[in-house]
């Protein structure tokens, strides 16, 4: 199976990708995530406002056959949700890294963003985990 | 038995569906197709066209002796009287307690040969308790699941896209019924029956023919669907899962299937007794069909509370293609199962509000 990992991003061992923009992150799951899941059918979010530590649950995404959690990649404050999952939670699958973005944040600290890993370290990760 | 053990069997057309791309599970044991390319698109398929399904991972066996019937009618619930010859009956096997060992199909090819179909998880189990019931009857089994392979074939378009391939008059076979017939000059055992709330059949042959037949079935434009859609249609019609709506914990009766305790007067029959007691004066839950009001997706074992109270968990959930939002079974305790009553379901910590409802979800047979 072959998937795509923009190498413009950052990535979590547990399969979300990061787009740093300043002090703000764009998050969402990776391709392989999406696939592993299959059908997204219904994207549960938090609201706007709240904050989250690292590596807490900040919303569940469900498939046909299962649920995944979106784990906090930074610390940060919950500053907007793709509303556009509502009606169209499809877009988790059919484009991880547009169209199908999860949430936005604003970074509390800086210095958690070098804890993120590569697409080379994450396409290693991904390996590992296929087999 | 040590096959029990082996944990990863293959079915005749495992390479098929790798080569396809189909994200293979361990189901019961058995490296099964979950989806190949989407469970949704698959579903779909079968609701509109038509979809194939590999279910040889099932059991067959065949029985035959003068004692079949008498024999059959002592371990199975329903009642063989109602069968007749090219018929096939559902029908549950069942503790003395009234729980269930499986629930099966058994077709009647003559008074005195009977085919079954069982569930994958529970062939030796079955397998097991019809030898240790003969007592002495003139009966045969033989365990014909790992010679023979089995394909699902549903969906609207079924009828026409499989009349090209075979030799028999597909509208002679009613539902339910059967015919042996041949599918480009190979042997099959083609019966009217199915999982997924549409039209369409269920075909038995030897292994050896797989690849052509599956080859032959596949032309005629039917989508290779795999056990994700095959899950998600059978929720829709509410189909009994195994494991889930009846179980080595619950019986027929409180898993929505009174209508299979026949009363068989004068027959001894193993659990009847309990189960018509059961039918006649009601079992303290019931089985039931679950919507939410708020959003999200109800799953298995997730807890059903009223006003507080725990009166019930899920036995199967998901999220209907067909109906585009999340539908349940559930057993709860029976003086809340009426249809229209408001309860909240535990989905991960969060109480949702959600609703009892009637089933099936969804049928077009």
């Amino acid at each position: 199976m072959s998937y795509e990992f923009p190498s413009e991003l950052r990535y979590t061992t547990t399969h979300e990708w990061v787009r740093i923009e300043n002090n703000f992150a764009t998050v969402g799951i990776t391709d392989y995530a999406q696939n592993q899941l299959g059908d997204v059918v219904f994207v549960d979010l938090p609201e706007i406002g709240m904050v989250f530590e690292k590596g807490s649950n900040a919303g569940e995404i469900e498939s046909v056959k299962a649920v995944g959690d979106l784990s906090m990649p930074l610390s940060g404050e919950l500053i907007e949700i793709n509303e556009r999952l509502i009606e169209s939670p499809e877009l988790v699958n059919t484009s991880p890294y547009d169209r199908g973005w999860i949430i936005k944040i604003k970074i509390f600290h800086s210095n958690e963003i070098d804890e993120l890993i590569s697409v080379e370290e994450y396409k290693e990760f991904v390996k590992s985990e296929e087999q | 038995m040590d096959i029990e053990n082996s944990s990863n069997r293959k079915t005749p057309f495992y390479e098929i569906h790798v080569e396809l791309g189909a994200r293979i599970i361990n189901f019961s044991g058995w490296l099964m197709p979950v989806q190949y390319e989407s469970i949704i698109k698959e579903h779909e398929a079968v609701r509109s066209n038509a979809g194939m399904f590999d279910i040889s991972h099932m059991g067959e066996f065949l029985l035959n002796g003068k004692d079949v019937i008498p024999f059959l009618q002592y371990v199975m619930i329903n009642d063989l009287n109602l069968l007749e010859e090219s018929k096939g009956q559902y029908s549950c096997m069942c503790y003395e307690n009234g729980t269930v060992i499986d629930d099966l199909f058994i077709y009647e090819e003559s008074r005195e040969i009977f085919r079954i179909i069982v569930n994958a998880a529970n062939i030796e189990k079955d397998f097991q308790w019809l030898n240790d019931h003969f007592k002495g009857k003139d009966v045969k089994i033989k365990n014909l699941s790992s010679t023979r392979c089995r394909l699902a074939f549903q969906g609207p378009k079924s009828d026409d896209l499989l009349q090209p391939l075979v030799d028999v008059d597909l509208s002679e076979i009613k539902r339910f019924y059967f015919k042996h017939c041949e599918l480009n000059d190979i042997s099959i055992f083609l019966a009217r029956t199915g999982y997924t709330g549409e039209r369409g059949f269920e075909i038995s042959f030897d292994k050896e023919n797989s690849e052509e037949i599956w080859n032959a079935l596949l032309k005629t434009g039917a989508s290779p669907a795999g056990l994700g859609a095959r899950d998600s249609l059978r929720l829709e019609a509410s189909y009994s899962l195994y494991g889930h709506e009846i179980s080595e914990t619950i019986t027929p009766v409180e898993g929505g299937l009174s209508w299979l305790v026949k009363p068989k007067k004068g027959i001894d029959c193993i659990g009847k007794e309990l189960l018509l007691k059961q039918k006649s004066d009601g079992t303290k839950r019931t089985l039931v069909g679950l919507n939410l009001f708020d959003k999200g997706i109800i799953r298995q074992n997730y807890k059903i509370f009223k006003n507080g109270n725990e009166i019930g968990y899920v036995t199967s959930g998901g999220y209907s293609p067909t109906l585009k939002k999340t539908i349940g079974l559930g057993l709860v305790k029976t003086q809340f199962k009426e249809v229209g009553t408001e309860l909240e379901i535990d989905i991960r910590g969060k109480l949702l509000k959600g609703i009892i409802v009637s089933t099936p979800f969804y049928r077009n047979v």
